[in-house]
């Protein structure tokens, strides 16, 4: 075991239910202290490869390393060391959250005293300590999301899977979700996030990984995605004529929006600022202009529209 | 494989199944039904000998509680694997340190035990024969021991059919089929086939020897060693019975044969049956009071069916342990890993 190896590592991976082939040949790695996110479209096969990597399902072949164990041979070391959140999971309604979460302690073996200890440690985290008496089945949904990142977390892993964490949260549970992961990050832990909100994403994931068609489409930087990527750049100005006259004249690509504005582009980020600069110089009286979507939304979008 | 791990399955099953309190109605029903039987039978029953009474009732009454346990059982874990797999439990505590082997024990130590439970509510009425002093208590002891194997048998076997199949309709539904293949399948296989085995029979008759083909159950007895209610019937101690012996008085012990009508005893009536099927027909030139007294001495028939029973409950748990392995190499077809 590599002392900088990533906590997960995996190359190759394939696997077929059948005759659908789920995964062909899918690269991963998932560094220790970021946030990596998985993106693709439903069946891209998001979910086998997080079954895969929660060591609940074989690959047909690959080779995966994660916390620095292979899978194939010690799947049960590489399972102390994950954390594991499904898209969905169930709760066992007639336990309380302390007696949830203590139960689990148990099972990963922790002693009691360790264990209670570690129960109100997490649910302070996940700002469930109030609930601690509750039966499981009077939580909303944002709070039993919570519950069960807390019992991934039971056994401090170092390395955590969450598939679609955020689905069906209000934008406050959002929040809280996306700074607990982030917290969770900064400590150290290696965690790899699959979701379709790309928008949140961005602002949670240091790394994307895109996945198509089983297959790895594209690995990114966050930062260097927001520099690079081609995005739609939408612009207000308070008369529209000479904004569309100076776009003319520069051979600029933009398109009018029914609902006001103009839509310019595809610029990077460097680019829609030089040419913000130039317009303002020119004298266009503009007083909106921002990105239209996210980067990566751009990115994902110009991947899959080579699908269709 | 700790006692520990399994321990803490068993009670996460009983904490998430007994808070609903259903049970205690189902509880309050049983009760009810067994007590309201027991009277009834204490009512009716009412042979030549006041002692015969308990005897018939203790036989009588412990049929109905194993018919009716063979029927509530495969409740109890018909849904035990399949169903938690569907509702999203099953893959997280697959992930934690708890080995196959615990988490498939300790759900069949806790669906065992709620079986247990409901056949300790019957003890009662099944000690009620037993303190009048009619029936011994060894023979109180063994039937209610062997009724509890039974239930855990079928704990096991429906517990790997809802690890086997996909929906717990269909694994309910398969489990109520293999518990009346067990009750019912045996003997109508039996008599299905018996008559295909013969052997030839030889008779002394007025104008010498004759010959016939005689159905030979020696070949087929065990077929029947599976039932549930034979098994319970054979193992139970048999009821101290008086010889009838041929009336000239000097005759060696051995002479001596016993009433082939067993009167009250149900159990023994049934096992006494199913013990002389291992006999078979009658040997060339064997004499009618020798065949007679092979068949009352005939071997036993329930060590083979109580053995095969636990064979099985021990291969379902050795299914439903595999079935509860990760990495799964081969999904079968509708199954979602979480």
């Amino acid at each position: 075991m590599e002392e900088d190896e990533a906590g997960i590592h995996a190359r190759g991976v394939t696997r077929s239910f059948g005759p659908v082939q789920a995964l062909r040949g899918l690269d991963l790695t998932v560094p220790y202290g970021q946030v990596t996110a998985l993106v693709g479209a439903n069946g891209a096969g998001k979910t086998t490869l997080l079954l895969i990597l929660a060591t609940l399902l074989a690959p047909d072949a690959g080779e995966i390393r994660v916390a620095g164990y292979d899978l194939r041979t010690h799947p049960r070391e590489a399972r102390a060391e994950l954390g594991w959140m499904p898209d969905t999971f169930g709760v066992y309604d007639q336990l309380t959250v302390a007696e949830y979460l203590q139960f689990f302690a148990d099972a990963y073996g922790l002693n009691p005293r360790e264990g209670g200890d570690r129960v109100l440690e997490l649910l302070t985290r996940v700002h469930l300590v109030e609930m601690w008496h509750q039966p499981v089945h009077v939580l909303s949904r944002g709070q039993k999301q919570r519950l069960g990142l807390a019992r991934a977390l039971v056994h401090r892993p170092k390395v955590l899977l969450l598939d679609e964490p955020a689905s069906g949260l209000d934008p406050r549970s959002r929040v809280e979700l996306r700074d607990l992961v982030r917290s969770l990050a900064a400590e150290g832990a290696a965690v790899l996030i699959s979701s379709h909100i790309l928008s949140e994403l961005e602002e949670i994931a240091d790394r994307f990984v895109l996945v198509d068609q089983g297959a790895t489409a594209g690995e990114y930087e966050t930062s260097v995605l927001r520099a690079e990527a081609r995005g739609l750049w939408r612009a207000h100005a308070l008369e529209e004529e000479p904004l569309v006259e100076a776009l003319n004249s520069r051979e600029a690509p933009y398109r009018r929006q029914r609902t006001g504005g103009l839509d310019i582009g595809p610029l990077t980020e460097p680019e829609a600022a030089a040419l913000l600069g130039e317009l303002v110089a020119e004298g266009v009286r503009i007083f909106s202009y921002a990105p239209v979507g996210g980067a990566l939304e751009s990115v994902y979008l110009a991947m899959t529209e080579d699908r269709t | 494989m700790t006692v520990r791990g399994m321990l803490l399955v068993a009670r996460l099953e009983f904490r998430t199944r007994l808070r609903t309190g259903r049970w205690r109605t189902l509880f309050g029903v049983w009760f009810l039904v067994v007590a309201l039987f027991s009277l009834l039978l204490r009512g009716f029953v009412d042979t030549e000998d006041s002692d015969d009474d308990g005897v018939m009732m203790f036989g009588t009454l412990l049929f109905f509680v194993l018919l009716l346990m063979l029927l509530i059982t495969p409740a109890l874990t018909a849904q035990s694997i399949n169903g938690d797999r569907e509702r999203g439990t099953l893959a997280p505590l697959q992930l934690t340190r708890l080995t196959p082997l615990e988490i498939a024990s300790g759900k069949l130590l806790a669906a065992w035990s709620t079986g247990l439970a409901v056949l300790a509510l019957a003890l009662p009425f099944i000690a009620w024969p037993i303190l009048e002093g009619d029936v011994s208590p060894v023979r109180g002891i063994v039937c209610v021991a062997v009724t509890a194997l039974l239930i855990g048998v079928v704990c096991a076997v429906s517990q790997a059919l809802s690890a086997l199949v996909v929906r717990g309709v269909t694994s309910g539904l398969l489990s109520y089929l293999t518990v009346f293949g067990l009750m019912f399948g045996t003997v109508i296989a039996f008599f299905l086939v018996f008559s295909f085995f013969t052997t030839t029979e030889h008779y002394k008759g007025a104008d010498g020897y004759y010959r016939s083909e005689e159905p030979d159950t020696s070949y087929t007895w065990w077929i029947l060693a599976p039932n549930p209610f034979v098994v319970l019937a054979d193992a139970a101690p048999s009821v101290p019975r008086e010889p009838v012996c041929p009336f000239y008085s000097d005759a060696p012990e051995p002479e001596c044969y016993y009433d082939s009508d067993d009167g009250p005893d149900v159990l023994g009536w049934v096992g006494q049956s199913v013990r002389e099927t291992r006999v078979g027909v009658r040997r060339p030139g064997e004499s009618y009071e020798h065949y007679e007294r092979r068949k009352e001495t005939a071997p036993a028939v329930w060590p083979y069916g109580l053995g095969f029973n636990l064979l099985l409950a021990a291969g379902s748990l050795t299914i439903t342990t595999r079935r509860l392995r990760v990495p799964v190499e081969r999904l079968p077809k509708g199954v979602r890993v979480a």
